[in-house]
């Protein structure tokens, strides 16, 4: 059952409050009319009579009139409130037979609404129809809709000749044009339009027309939206002494965060950013927020990962002051398989991100991704955030890039595992210095033939194998290095723990590269920059 | 009376948490338990695979096909839609090499260390600890292939013995890549890499044979497994 409240004398501010002491599902449809869920409220007042009564009551409490109605739709309930708070509806029949008349409310049992409604002027829908956004009014398009209406139904006494010109709801003033439309075929209440097939009507006025025949028969156009309040997750301490450290700042943490995972728990929220202000006994806030990956609500996870953040970016002064704030967004729904393994929770992958991070350092973890650039070595690294197990051991895919100042290949695998390829063989793996080690090289009618390096470890002797050079070069336009680019996590915005893609610096480089095999049968690739007559290892194959 | 006092060994390990010492103890790996390597070849001899829940090992010299392997692993674990985890501990993945080894890189955890050697290894174990404790991932890995012979030495033999037991009864293969055995773990697999390089007139790949070493298994030969550069 759905009631309506239409105000027609007095302050609206407390209609929204009598409405609250119903329910907690109401609708705004405007300033003095509001919508009201009662399918629960049945079991607390035990009949809509005396949920109209109750509403009225509380309505003349306060000094507002309000015209009351409750019925099975929201079309039904709304019209005749209107015509209850309008006096339109004085002639008795929206009671008649249908409903029940009382003391002024009208209660109109399920099943009767468009009886109820019937005797209500026309004039009721025209607000009603601008109201519905357009979104709708593409599902009400019949599918045996016709293009043209047969000749001889002009003369129907039940169909008009008409020549009708479409407006956009929105548009539409309230005289609307289909009104006067109606007015002409000799339609004057809304019985008259619901008797009217719905098909010609559609036919003639399109998806406006079928929407106000539908509307006349008091069905909804769509369901009841209640209004959502406005969230906020928020939760401060005041602290008697100022703290320093991390230590003593957890247990305020944890002491903040469970009534904040309890409340987004309550309501089926997560929180994807948490912001974190620590008032300082310098007058300073230091501010951090974190952006999480998935929304959570664990106030464990939620404190660790503040307190690895804090371990990075600790408050330059003692606390006095703390405040939490979550971001608030529909929770996680995760369904978990019987046939895949179990992965990683969100909230487990953004700790051990937050973790590593704190242990290796800033963009030390990660997923490795190929830079779409010819420069050696030149490699990505972009947040791990593995996708679900599809089960496809396809063949080859690429899967787009990303757009950047250099385009990042996100994954390429180059062939399946175990697919039979020129010579099924697994390819040799490079073992790369990220800085090339310079090497001393003795050479002789221009093939390296002794190399010798000072890093420990790696040795040296006389050139076994050796094969090359390769010139390659690039990079020659760049007139010096610029430090790694990050595309998000900026340092205004909040800390993302999906932190960043950083990019391999682009630097020139021009140099004749070889593969060298040692007397050890270690195998080298070394290169000699033409710049400046120097031998470098690069990597060695393993 | 042999019996008895094999009995109350078991039962004093056992309460010591130490029945993991028994080979005999463990129970006999079935193919479903192991992480193929993508190897045909070394799959079967090795039953499967790297056993889940153990401690492997992959050892040998530079050039032996070390790194080759462990990308191979890698690769498999990935294309059966399992995250895996590699501890950089030198920073000396290459990343095109990965991408060529058809390693799904976006189910790739990489790890990068840096630093001085002590240090280095210190944090790439902390970081090996988090991984393994985190759980959720089917290989994970630990690259120590660089690290001097000292550095390696000193690494407690309890650091293995705690990662043995962090993911005993779990789905995760560990794996270590170091130039000699480390864990020496009763459950897990040693293989032991020799690399000859294959040329023509150009470098055309790596001739790796692989040695399997294992107090439990029963291993018929070595295997040889090509790699080409490309």
């Amino acid at each position: 059952m759905v009631g309506a409240l239409y105000l027609v004398g007095g302050s609206a501010d407390g209609l929204l409050d009598i409405a609250r002491d119903v329910t907690p599902r109401i609708e705004i449809c405007g300033p003095g009319e509001l919508l009201l869920d009662l399918s629960g409220s049945m079991r607390l007042f035990g009949h809509p009579r005396a949920v109209a009564q109750e509403l009225r009551r509380a309505a003349a409490g306060r000094g507002l009139r309000v015209g009351v109605a409750v019925a099975g739709t929201c079309t039904a309930a709304r019209l005749l409130a209107r015509a209850r708070g309008q006096g339109t509806g004085e002639q008795g029949t929206g009671e008649q037979g249908t409903g029940e008349q009382g003391t002024g409310d009208i209660v109109v049992e399920p099943g009767a609404e468009a009886a109820a409604v019937a005797p209500l002027p026309l004039a009721l829908l025209a607000d009603m129809a601008n109201e519905e956004p357009s979104s709708h009014r593409h599902t009400l398009a019949p599918s045996h809709r016709r293009t043209a209406a047969p000749s001889h139904r002009r003369t129907c006494p039940r169909t008009i000749a008409l020549s009708h010109r479409r407006t956009h709801p929105r548009t539409l003033a309230p005289s609307h044009p289909l009104l006067s439309t109606f007015r002409r075929w000799g339609l004057r209440t809304l019985g008259d339009l619901a008797a009217l097939p719905a098909d010609e009507v559609a036919a003639r006025l399109g998806t406006d027309g079928l929407r106000w025949h539908r509307l006349a028969a008091a069905r909804d156009l769509r369901p009841l939206r209640p209004a959502v309040p406005e969230e906020r997750f928020e939760q401060a301490l005041d602290l008697d002494w100022p703290i320093e450290g991390l230590e003593p700042l957890s247990f305020v943490l944890g002491r903040l965060l469970e009534p904040l995972a309890a409340d987004l728990d309550r309501r089926g929220r997560g929180a994807a950013v948490v912001h974190l202000r620590l008032h300082l006994v310098t007058r300073a806030v230091h501010e951090r927020s974190l952006e999480l990956p998935a929304p959570m609500r664990d106030a464990r996870t939620l404190r660790t990962l503040l307190l690895l953040d804090l371990e990075s970016h600790p408050a330059p002064a003692a606390i006095d002051r703390v405040v939490v704030a979550a971001d608030p967004t529909a929770a996680r729904v995760l369904q978990c398989s019987l046939l895949h393994r179990p992965l990683p929770s969100p909230e487990q992958l953004s700790t051990l991100r937050a973790r590593l991070s704190a242990l290796m350092g800033e963009g030390r973890c990660g997923s490795p991704a190929v830079v779409d650039s010819w420069q050696p070595g030149a490699c990505g690294l972009k947040p791990f955030e593995p996708r679900e197990a599809s089960g496809r051991h396809g063949p080859q895919r690429h899967r787009g890039t990303e757009e950047g100042p250099q385009n990042l290949c996100v994954s390429v695998p180059l062939r399946p595992v175990g697919a039979n390829n020129a010579s099924n063989r697994p390819a040799a793996a490079l073992r790369r210095f990220r800085v090339p080690v310079p090497a001393r090289v003795r050479v002789e009618h221009g093939r390296p033939v002794r190399l010798r390096t000072d890093r420990r470890g790696l040795g040296g002797g006389r050139v076994a194998e050796c094969a090359g050079p390769w010139r390659t070069s690039g990079g020659w336009w760049i007139d010096r290095a610029p430090k790694p680019q990050r595309h998000r996590g900026t340092e205004e915005g909040p800390t993302s723990l999906c932190v960043s893609v950083s990019l391999w610096p682009v630097e020139a480089w021009d140099r004749d590269e070889w593969d060298v095999t040692l007397g050890d049968n270690a195998t080298y690739r070394a290169f000699r920059d033409r710049g400046t007559g120097a031998w470098f290892l690069e990597g060695i194959y393993d | 009376m042999a019996n008895q006092a094999l009995a109350a060994v078991h039962a004093a390990l056992r309460a010591r948490k130490l029945d993991r010492t028994l080979t005999t103890a463990l129970p006999t790996a079935a193919r479903g338990d192991a992480a193929a390597t993508g190897i045909a070849r070394l799959d079967a001899i090795l039953r499967g695979g790297l056993p889940r829940g153990e401690l492997s090992e992959i050892v040998g010299a530079r050039s032996s096909g070390r790194t080759t392997l462990l990308l191979q692993v890698v690769a498999a674990a990935t294309a059966r839609g399992e995250r895996a985890a590699l501890v950089d501990a030198f920073d000396r993945l290459d990343v095109a090499s990965a991408a060529a080894a058809a390693v799904d890189l976006d189910r790739l955890l990489w790890i990068r260390g840096s630093g001085g050697a002590e240090a280095l290894l210190d944090r790439a174990l902390k970081a090996l600890n988090l991984v393994l404790q985190a759980g959720g991932f089917g290989v994970v890995a630990i690259d120590l292939a660089d690290a001097p012979p000292a550095a390696l030495g000193a690494i407690p033999f309890t650091t293995w013995l705690r990662v043995q037991r962090t993911i005993e009864g779990s789905d995760t293969a560990c794996v270590i890549v170091a130039p000699q055995p480390l864990g020496r773990s009763a459950g897990g697999l040693t293989l032991a890499l020799t690399g000859r390089s294959r040329w023509s007139s150009c470098l055309r790949g790596v001739d790796v044979t692989v040695r399997v070493v294992s107090p439990r298994r029963q291993v018929d030969g070595d295997v040889c497994v090509g790699a080409d550069v490309r």
